[in-house]
Protein backbone atom coordinates (compact mmCIF):
# COMPACT_ATOMS: atom_id res chain seq x y z
CA UNK A 1 0.00 0.00 0.00
CA UNK A 2 2.87 2.34 0.81
CA UNK A 3 4.42 1.59 -2.59
CA UNK A 4 1.16 2.49 -4.32
CA UNK A 5 0.95 5.71 -2.30
CA UNK A 6 4.57 6.60 -3.09
CA UNK A 7 4.15 5.97 -6.84
CA UNK A 8 1.03 8.13 -7.06
CA UNK A 9 2.58 10.94 -4.98
CA UNK A 10 5.66 11.02 -7.22
CA UNK A 11 3.52 11.06 -10.39
CA UNK A 12 1.24 13.81 -9.08
CA UNK A 13 4.07 16.02 -7.81
CA UNK A 14 5.90 15.63 -11.12
CA UNK A 15 2.85 16.72 -13.16
CA UNK A 16 1.46 19.26 -10.71
CA UNK A 17 4.56 21.45 -10.72
CA UNK A 18 4.29 21.71 -14.52
CA UNK A 19 0.58 22.55 -14.33
CA UNK A 20 1.12 25.29 -11.71
CA UNK A 21 4.07 26.76 -13.57
CA UNK A 22 2.12 26.98 -16.82
CA UNK A 23 -1.08 28.15 -15.05
CA UNK A 24 -3.27 25.45 -16.58
CA UNK A 25 -7.06 25.95 -16.54
CA UNK A 26 -9.19 24.30 -13.85
CA UNK A 27 -10.51 21.74 -16.37
CA UNK A 28 -7.05 20.21 -16.65
CA UNK A 29 -6.81 19.84 -12.87
CA UNK A 30 -10.31 18.36 -12.62
CA UNK A 31 -9.74 15.76 -15.32
CA UNK A 32 -6.25 14.96 -14.11
CA UNK A 33 -7.37 14.38 -10.54
CA UNK A 34 -10.43 12.41 -11.68
CA UNK A 35 -8.26 9.82 -13.44
CA UNK A 36 -5.60 9.83 -10.75
CA UNK A 37 -8.14 9.48 -7.94
CA UNK A 38 -9.91 6.63 -9.76
CA UNK A 39 -6.61 4.87 -10.37
CA UNK A 40 -5.42 5.44 -6.81
CA UNK A 41 -8.64 4.15 -5.21
CA UNK A 42 -8.66 0.98 -7.30
CA UNK A 43 -4.93 0.45 -6.68
CA UNK A 44 -5.43 0.70 -2.91
CA UNK A 45 -8.31 -1.76 -3.03
CA UNK A 46 -6.26 -4.17 -5.15
CA UNK A 47 -3.29 -3.82 -2.80
CA UNK A 48 -5.60 -4.54 0.14
CA UNK A 49 -6.78 -7.72 -1.60
CA UNK A 50 -10.33 -6.40 -2.05
CA UNK A 51 -10.72 -6.45 -5.82
CA UNK A 52 -13.80 -4.47 -6.82
CA UNK A 53 -16.22 -5.63 -9.51
CA UNK A 54 -14.38 -4.79 -12.75
CA UNK A 55 -15.85 -3.02 -15.82
CA UNK A 56 -15.36 -6.19 -17.90
CA UNK A 57 -17.41 -8.19 -15.41
CA UNK A 58 -20.12 -5.52 -15.49
CA UNK A 59 -20.18 -5.54 -19.30
CA UNK A 60 -20.37 -9.34 -19.32
CA UNK A 61 -23.18 -9.28 -16.73
CA UNK A 62 -25.16 -6.80 -18.84
CA UNK A 63 -24.70 -8.95 -21.97
CA UNK A 64 -25.79 -12.04 -20.07
CA UNK A 65 -28.85 -10.20 -18.78
CA UNK A 66 -29.81 -9.16 -22.33
CA UNK A 67 -29.13 -12.67 -23.59
CA UNK A 68 -26.33 -11.85 -26.04
CA UNK A 69 -23.79 -13.95 -24.16
CA UNK A 70 -24.71 -17.29 -22.56
CA UNK B 1 -5.77 21.11 -33.75
CA UNK B 2 -2.23 19.74 -33.56
CA UNK B 3 -0.36 21.00 -36.66
CA UNK B 4 1.89 17.97 -37.08
CA UNK B 5 1.79 15.84 -40.23
CA UNK B 6 2.69 12.23 -40.99
CA UNK B 7 3.52 10.65 -44.33
CA UNK B 8 1.59 7.76 -45.85
CA UNK B 9 4.54 5.44 -45.09
CA UNK B 10 4.43 6.43 -41.43
CA UNK B 11 0.67 5.88 -41.36
CA UNK B 12 1.16 2.49 -43.02
CA UNK B 13 3.72 1.55 -40.36
CA UNK B 14 1.48 2.77 -37.57
CA UNK B 15 -1.48 0.82 -38.97
CA UNK B 16 0.59 -2.32 -39.54
CA UNK B 17 2.14 -2.12 -36.05
CA UNK B 18 -1.32 -1.63 -34.61
CA UNK B 19 -2.71 -4.62 -36.53
CA UNK B 20 0.25 -6.86 -35.60
CA UNK B 21 -0.07 -5.66 -31.97
CA UNK B 22 -1.34 -8.41 -29.72
CA UNK B 23 -1.94 -10.74 -32.69
CA UNK B 24 1.78 -11.47 -32.59
CA UNK B 25 1.24 -13.56 -29.45
CA UNK B 26 -2.51 -14.21 -29.31
CA UNK B 27 -3.66 -16.21 -32.32
CA UNK B 28 -6.63 -14.48 -33.90
CA UNK B 29 -9.36 -16.66 -35.40
CA UNK B 30 -8.13 -19.58 -33.26
CA UNK B 31 -11.75 -20.72 -32.81
CA UNK B 32 -11.72 -22.14 -36.35
CA UNK B 33 -8.79 -24.44 -35.42
CA UNK B 34 -7.42 -26.02 -38.65
CA UNK B 35 -9.50 -23.68 -40.82
CA UNK B 36 -8.24 -20.49 -39.15
CA UNK B 37 -6.43 -19.56 -42.38
CA UNK B 38 -9.80 -19.55 -44.18
CA UNK B 39 -11.30 -17.44 -41.39
CA UNK B 40 -8.35 -15.05 -41.70
CA UNK B 41 -8.90 -14.64 -45.45
CA UNK B 42 -12.64 -13.96 -44.98
CA UNK B 43 -12.04 -11.83 -41.87
CA UNK B 44 -9.18 -9.99 -43.56
CA UNK B 45 -11.44 -9.10 -46.51
CA UNK B 46 -14.17 -7.95 -44.12
CA UNK B 47 -11.66 -6.10 -41.97
CA UNK B 48 -10.20 -4.38 -45.02
CA UNK B 49 -13.69 -3.21 -45.99
CA UNK B 50 -14.31 -1.96 -42.46
CA UNK B 51 -11.05 -0.03 -42.54
CA UNK B 52 -12.12 1.43 -45.89
CA UNK B 53 -15.29 2.65 -44.17
CA UNK B 54 -13.14 4.50 -41.62
CA UNK B 55 -10.97 5.90 -44.42
CA UNK B 56 -14.09 7.02 -46.32
CA UNK B 57 -15.40 8.80 -43.20
CA UNK B 58 -12.05 10.58 -42.85
CA UNK B 59 -11.98 11.47 -46.57
CA UNK B 60 -15.52 12.87 -46.48
CA UNK B 61 -14.63 14.93 -43.40
CA UNK B 62 -11.12 16.18 -44.12
CA UNK B 63 -9.08 17.63 -41.24
CA UNK B 64 -11.69 16.50 -38.71
CA UNK B 65 -11.14 14.05 -35.89
CA UNK B 66 -13.69 11.50 -34.70
CA UNK B 67 -14.92 13.92 -32.01
CA UNK B 68 -15.44 16.71 -34.56
CA UNK B 69 -17.28 14.34 -36.90
CA UNK B 70 -19.49 12.99 -34.09
CA UNK B 71 -20.38 16.52 -32.97
CA UNK B 72 -21.09 17.69 -36.50
CA UNK B 73 -23.16 14.72 -37.63
CA UNK B 74 -24.96 13.76 -34.41
CA UNK B 75 -25.36 17.14 -32.78
CA UNK B 76 -23.34 18.65 -29.93
CA UNK B 77 -24.93 16.76 -27.01
CA UNK B 78 -25.26 13.27 -28.55
CA UNK B 79 -21.89 13.76 -30.27
CA UNK B 80 -20.21 14.51 -26.96
CA UNK B 81 -21.90 11.55 -25.23
CA UNK B 82 -20.70 9.23 -28.00
CA UNK B 83 -17.24 10.82 -27.82
CA UNK B 84 -17.08 10.04 -24.08
CA UNK B 85 -18.08 6.43 -24.83
CA UNK B 86 -15.30 6.25 -27.42
CA UNK B 87 -12.84 7.66 -24.87
CA UNK B 88 -13.81 4.81 -22.55
CA UNK B 89 -13.47 2.30 -25.40
CA UNK B 90 -9.95 3.51 -26.27
CA UNK B 91 -8.89 3.43 -22.61
CA UNK B 92 -10.32 -0.08 -22.25
CA UNK B 93 -8.56 -1.23 -25.42
CA UNK B 94 -5.24 0.21 -24.23
CA UNK B 95 -5.64 -1.58 -20.89
CA UNK B 96 -6.31 -4.87 -22.68
CA UNK B 97 -3.13 -4.47 -24.73
CA UNK B 98 -1.18 -3.67 -21.55
CA UNK B 99 -2.54 -6.77 -19.90
CA UNK B 100 -1.76 -9.02 -22.90
CA UNK B 101 1.77 -7.69 -22.88
CA UNK B 102 2.14 -8.06 -19.10
CA UNK B 103 0.72 -11.58 -19.07
CA UNK B 104 3.04 -12.74 -21.82
CA UNK B 105 6.16 -11.24 -20.24
CA UNK B 106 5.27 -12.47 -16.74
CA UNK B 107 4.38 -15.97 -17.94
CA UNK B 108 7.25 -16.49 -20.35
CA UNK B 109 10.17 -14.13 -19.79
CA UNK B 110 10.09 -12.72 -16.24
CA UNK B 111 7.99 -15.13 -14.15
CA UNK B 112 9.25 -13.66 -10.85
CA UNK B 113 8.44 -10.03 -11.69
CA UNK B 114 5.03 -8.62 -10.63
CA UNK B 115 2.80 -7.80 -13.58
CA UNK B 116 2.23 -4.23 -12.31
CA UNK B 117 5.97 -3.51 -12.54
CA UNK B 118 6.21 -4.89 -16.10
CA UNK B 119 3.16 -2.96 -17.33
CA UNK B 120 4.21 0.18 -15.43
CA UNK B 121 7.65 0.35 -17.02
CA UNK B 122 6.20 -0.48 -20.44
CA UNK B 123 3.75 2.41 -20.06
CA UNK B 124 6.44 4.77 -18.78
CA UNK B 125 8.56 4.12 -21.88
CA UNK B 126 5.92 4.94 -24.47
CA UNK B 127 4.28 7.88 -22.64
CA UNK B 128 7.25 9.89 -23.91
CA UNK B 129 6.38 8.89 -27.47
CA UNK B 130 2.70 9.78 -27.04
CA UNK B 131 3.58 13.13 -25.46
CA UNK B 132 5.74 13.87 -28.50
CA UNK B 133 2.60 13.69 -30.66
CA UNK B 134 1.60 11.85 -33.78
CA UNK B 135 4.78 12.79 -35.66
CA UNK B 136 7.03 11.15 -33.08
CA UNK B 137 4.80 8.07 -33.02
CA UNK B 138 4.96 7.92 -36.83
CA UNK B 139 8.74 8.14 -36.90
CA UNK B 140 9.10 5.58 -34.13
CA UNK B 141 6.91 3.11 -35.98
CA UNK B 142 8.72 3.80 -39.26
CA UNK B 143 11.91 2.73 -37.53
CA UNK B 144 10.65 -0.21 -35.47
CA UNK B 145 7.66 -1.86 -37.18
CA UNK B 146 9.71 -3.35 -40.10
CA UNK B 147 11.44 -5.51 -37.46
CA UNK B 148 8.17 -7.40 -36.78
CA UNK B 149 7.78 -9.21 -40.16
CA UNK B 150 11.55 -9.80 -40.35
CA UNK B 151 11.49 -11.62 -37.00
CA UNK B 152 8.38 -13.58 -38.01
CA UNK B 153 10.06 -14.66 -41.28
CA UNK B 154 13.31 -15.62 -39.52
CA UNK B 155 11.45 -17.89 -37.09
CA UNK B 156 9.22 -19.33 -39.84
CA UNK B 157 12.12 -20.15 -42.16
CA UNK B 158 14.24 -21.64 -39.38
CA UNK B 159 11.50 -24.09 -38.45
CA UNK B 160 10.98 -25.33 -41.98
CA UNK B 161 12.80 -28.60 -41.23
CA UNK B 162 10.42 -29.58 -38.39
CA UNK B 163 7.24 -28.72 -40.29
CA UNK B 164 4.38 -30.96 -41.35
CA UNK B 165 2.77 -29.15 -44.26
CA UNK B 166 -0.36 -31.32 -44.26
CA UNK B 167 -1.29 -30.42 -40.66
CA UNK B 168 -4.03 -28.01 -41.75
CA UNK B 169 -5.91 -30.74 -43.65
CA UNK B 170 -8.77 -31.71 -43.94
CA UNK B 171 -10.31 -28.42 -44.92
CA UNK B 172 -13.70 -27.50 -43.39
CA UNK B 173 -13.78 -30.58 -41.16
CA UNK B 174 -16.36 -28.93 -38.86
CA UNK B 175 -18.25 -27.08 -41.57
CA UNK B 176 -18.57 -23.38 -42.23
CA UNK B 177 -20.10 -21.97 -38.97
CA UNK B 178 -16.88 -22.05 -36.85
CA UNK B 179 -15.01 -20.42 -39.74
CA UNK B 180 -17.56 -17.63 -40.03
CA UNK B 181 -17.57 -17.07 -36.24
CA UNK B 182 -13.78 -16.88 -36.22
CA UNK B 183 -13.83 -14.58 -39.27
CA UNK B 184 -16.17 -12.22 -37.42
CA UNK B 185 -13.88 -12.28 -34.37
CA UNK B 186 -10.95 -11.53 -36.67
CA UNK B 187 -12.79 -8.49 -38.06
CA UNK B 188 -13.36 -7.05 -34.58
CA UNK B 189 -9.88 -8.02 -33.35
CA UNK B 190 -7.73 -6.42 -34.74
CA UNK B 191 -9.28 -4.68 -37.78
CA UNK B 192 -12.24 -2.98 -36.13
CA UNK B 193 -9.98 -1.60 -33.44
CA UNK B 194 -8.41 0.69 -36.06
CA UNK B 195 -11.41 2.96 -35.48
CA UNK B 196 -8.95 4.71 -33.12
CA UNK B 197 -7.15 5.93 -36.24
CA UNK B 198 -10.04 8.30 -36.94
CA UNK B 199 -8.20 10.51 -34.41
CA UNK B 200 -4.98 10.21 -36.48
CA UNK B 201 -6.15 10.28 -40.10
CA UNK B 202 -6.48 14.12 -40.16
CA UNK B 203 -2.70 14.31 -39.70
CA UNK B 204 -1.93 12.52 -42.99
CA UNK B 205 -0.09 14.93 -45.29
CA UNK B 206 -1.43 13.47 -48.55
CA UNK B 207 -5.10 12.66 -48.06
CA UNK B 208 -5.49 11.06 -51.51
CA UNK B 209 -3.26 8.18 -50.39
CA UNK B 210 -5.37 7.32 -47.33
CA UNK B 211 -7.49 4.53 -48.84
CA UNK B 212 -4.52 2.91 -50.57
CA UNK B 213 -2.49 2.99 -47.34
CA UNK B 214 -5.34 1.46 -45.36
CA UNK B 215 -5.88 -1.37 -47.85
CA UNK B 216 -2.19 -2.20 -48.17
CA UNK B 217 -1.78 -2.38 -44.37
CA UNK B 218 -4.87 -4.62 -44.06
CA UNK B 219 -3.45 -6.97 -46.73
CA UNK B 220 -0.01 -6.97 -45.08
CA UNK B 221 -1.47 -7.79 -41.65
CA UNK B 222 -3.65 -10.60 -43.07
CA UNK B 223 -0.79 -12.14 -45.05
CA UNK B 224 1.53 -12.06 -42.04
CA UNK B 225 -1.14 -13.59 -39.79
CA UNK B 226 -1.72 -16.40 -42.31
CA UNK B 227 2.03 -17.07 -42.58
CA UNK B 228 2.31 -17.20 -38.77
CA UNK B 229 -0.71 -19.52 -38.61
CA UNK B 230 0.75 -21.95 -41.18
CA UNK B 231 4.09 -21.87 -39.37
CA UNK B 232 2.45 -22.64 -36.01
CA UNK B 233 0.10 -25.38 -37.22
CA UNK B 234 2.75 -27.11 -39.31
CA UNK B 235 5.15 -27.15 -36.36
CA UNK B 236 2.77 -27.83 -33.45
CA UNK B 237 -0.19 -29.58 -35.07
CA UNK B 238 -3.80 -28.53 -34.55
CA UNK B 239 -4.31 -30.40 -31.23
CA UNK B 240 -1.42 -28.78 -29.41
CA UNK B 241 -2.18 -25.46 -31.02
CA UNK B 242 -5.76 -25.45 -29.76
CA UNK B 243 -4.56 -26.16 -26.19
CA UNK B 244 -1.70 -23.65 -26.07
CA UNK B 245 -2.14 -20.20 -24.51
CA UNK B 246 0.76 -18.42 -26.21
CA UNK B 247 1.12 -20.33 -29.48
CA UNK B 248 4.00 -18.31 -30.91
CA UNK B 249 6.00 -18.84 -27.72
CA UNK B 250 5.52 -22.60 -27.95
CA UNK B 251 6.63 -22.54 -31.58
CA UNK B 252 9.69 -20.45 -30.76
CA UNK B 253 10.74 -23.04 -28.16
CA UNK B 254 11.21 -25.56 -30.98
CA UNK B 255 13.81 -23.38 -32.63
CA UNK B 256 16.87 -25.63 -32.96
CA UNK B 257 20.01 -24.58 -31.09
CA UNK B 258 19.06 -21.54 -29.07
CA UNK B 259 16.26 -19.58 -27.46
CA UNK B 260 14.52 -17.09 -29.78
CA UNK B 261 11.87 -16.06 -27.28
CA UNK B 262 13.42 -12.58 -26.87
CA UNK B 263 12.63 -11.99 -30.55
CA UNK B 264 8.96 -12.59 -29.78
CA UNK B 265 9.28 -10.19 -26.83
CA UNK B 266 10.68 -7.57 -29.20
CA UNK B 267 7.79 -8.12 -31.60
CA UNK B 268 5.28 -7.75 -28.81
CA UNK B 269 7.07 -4.70 -27.44
CA UNK B 270 6.88 -3.04 -30.86
CA UNK B 271 3.38 -4.15 -31.85
CA UNK B 272 1.91 -3.72 -28.37
CA UNK B 273 3.74 -0.42 -27.95
CA UNK B 274 2.33 1.00 -31.19
CA UNK B 275 -1.16 -0.26 -30.40
CA UNK B 276 -1.32 1.05 -26.84
CA UNK B 277 0.33 4.33 -27.87
CA UNK B 278 -2.31 4.87 -30.57
CA UNK B 279 -5.12 4.02 -28.12
CA UNK B 280 -3.80 6.32 -25.38
CA UNK B 281 -3.20 9.06 -27.96
CA UNK B 282 -6.74 8.68 -29.33
CA UNK B 283 -8.24 8.68 -25.80
CA UNK B 284 -6.34 11.74 -24.60
CA UNK B 285 -6.88 13.68 -27.84
CA UNK B 286 -10.60 12.93 -27.71
CA UNK B 287 -10.74 13.80 -24.02
CA UNK B 288 -8.95 17.11 -24.51
CA UNK B 289 -11.27 17.96 -27.41
CA UNK B 290 -14.40 17.15 -25.41
CA UNK B 291 -13.13 19.17 -22.42
CA UNK B 292 -11.85 22.01 -24.61
CA UNK B 293 -8.22 21.63 -23.56
CA UNK B 294 -5.73 22.74 -26.15
CA UNK B 295 -2.77 20.52 -25.28
CA UNK B 296 -3.66 16.83 -25.00
CA UNK B 297 -0.29 15.91 -23.45
CA UNK B 298 -1.38 17.36 -20.09
CA UNK B 299 -3.66 14.37 -19.62
CA UNK B 300 -1.45 11.64 -21.04
CA UNK B 301 0.15 10.57 -17.77
CA UNK B 302 -3.17 10.51 -15.88
CA UNK B 303 -4.92 8.49 -18.60
CA UNK B 304 -1.97 6.08 -18.91
CA UNK B 305 -1.84 5.59 -15.13
CA UNK B 306 -5.53 4.77 -15.15
CA UNK B 307 -5.00 2.34 -18.08
CA UNK B 308 -2.26 0.55 -16.12
CA UNK B 309 -4.49 0.22 -13.04
CA UNK B 310 -7.43 -0.88 -15.19
CA UNK B 311 -5.31 -3.54 -16.89
CA UNK B 312 -4.46 -5.10 -13.53
CA UNK B 313 -7.99 -4.68 -12.16
CA UNK B 314 -9.86 -6.15 -15.14
CA UNK B 315 -9.01 -9.84 -14.95
CA UNK B 316 -7.68 -12.34 -12.45
CA UNK B 317 -5.64 -14.43 -14.91
CA UNK B 318 -4.81 -14.99 -18.55
CA UNK B 319 -7.55 -17.58 -19.07
CA UNK B 320 -10.15 -15.04 -17.97
CA UNK B 321 -8.78 -12.58 -20.56
CA UNK B 322 -8.89 -15.14 -23.36
CA UNK B 323 -12.41 -16.22 -22.39
CA UNK B 324 -13.67 -12.61 -22.22
CA UNK B 325 -11.95 -11.65 -25.47
CA UNK B 326 -13.50 -14.61 -27.27
CA UNK B 327 -17.03 -14.46 -25.82
CA UNK B 328 -17.78 -10.83 -24.96
CA UNK B 329 -15.39 -8.61 -26.92
CA UNK B 330 -16.86 -9.13 -30.44
CA UNK B 331 -20.34 -8.06 -29.26
CA UNK B 332 -19.06 -5.27 -27.02
CA UNK B 333 -17.07 -3.88 -29.95
CA UNK B 334 -19.92 -3.92 -32.52
CA UNK B 335 -21.38 -0.46 -31.68
CA UNK B 336 -17.97 1.22 -31.58
CA UNK B 337 -16.45 -0.53 -34.57
CA UNK B 338 -19.36 -1.10 -36.91
CA UNK B 339 -22.69 0.57 -36.03
CA UNK B 340 -21.56 4.13 -35.17
CA UNK B 341 -19.00 4.34 -38.02
CA UNK B 342 -21.62 3.11 -40.54
CA UNK B 343 -24.09 5.74 -39.27
CA UNK B 344 -21.35 8.38 -39.59
CA UNK B 345 -20.55 7.24 -43.13
CA UNK B 346 -24.22 7.33 -44.08
CA UNK B 347 -24.66 10.81 -42.59
CA UNK B 348 -21.46 12.05 -44.27
CA UNK B 349 -22.58 10.76 -47.66
CA UNK B 350 -26.10 12.11 -47.15
CA UNK B 351 -24.87 15.61 -46.24
CA UNK B 352 -22.44 15.54 -49.15
CA UNK B 353 -25.11 14.63 -51.72
CA UNK B 354 -27.72 16.99 -50.25
CA UNK B 355 -27.69 20.24 -52.27
CA UNK B 356 -26.84 23.22 -50.08
CA UNK B 357 -29.29 26.10 -49.64
CA UNK B 358 -26.88 28.57 -51.25
CA UNK B 359 -26.74 26.54 -54.48
CA UNK B 360 -30.52 26.11 -54.53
Amino acid sequence: MLTVLAVFIILIIYDLQKFIRKKEPVRVFVLYFFFMAAGFTVSLLLAAGKRPYSPSQMIEAVFKMIGIVK
Amino acid sequence: MEKTRISSIQLFMLLSGFLFGSTVILAPAAGAKKDAWLAMIIGGAGGGLLMLVYAAIASLNPSKTLVDILREKMGYVIGNILAVLYIWYFIHLASLVFRDFGEFICTVTFPETPITVVIGFFALAFVYGVNGGVEVMGRMSELLVPVVPVVAFIISLSLITVSDFTAFLPILENGMPPVLNAAFSYITFPFGETVAFLMLFPHLNRKEKLKKTVIVSAIAATVLSIIIFFRDISVLGSELMSRATFISHLTALLFPGFNVDPLLDINLLIGGGVKSAVCVYAATRALSQVAGIEDFSKLTSAVTTFCVVLSVWEYNNVLEILDWTEKVWPYYAIPFQIIIPLVLLFLSLWRKNKPSKVKA
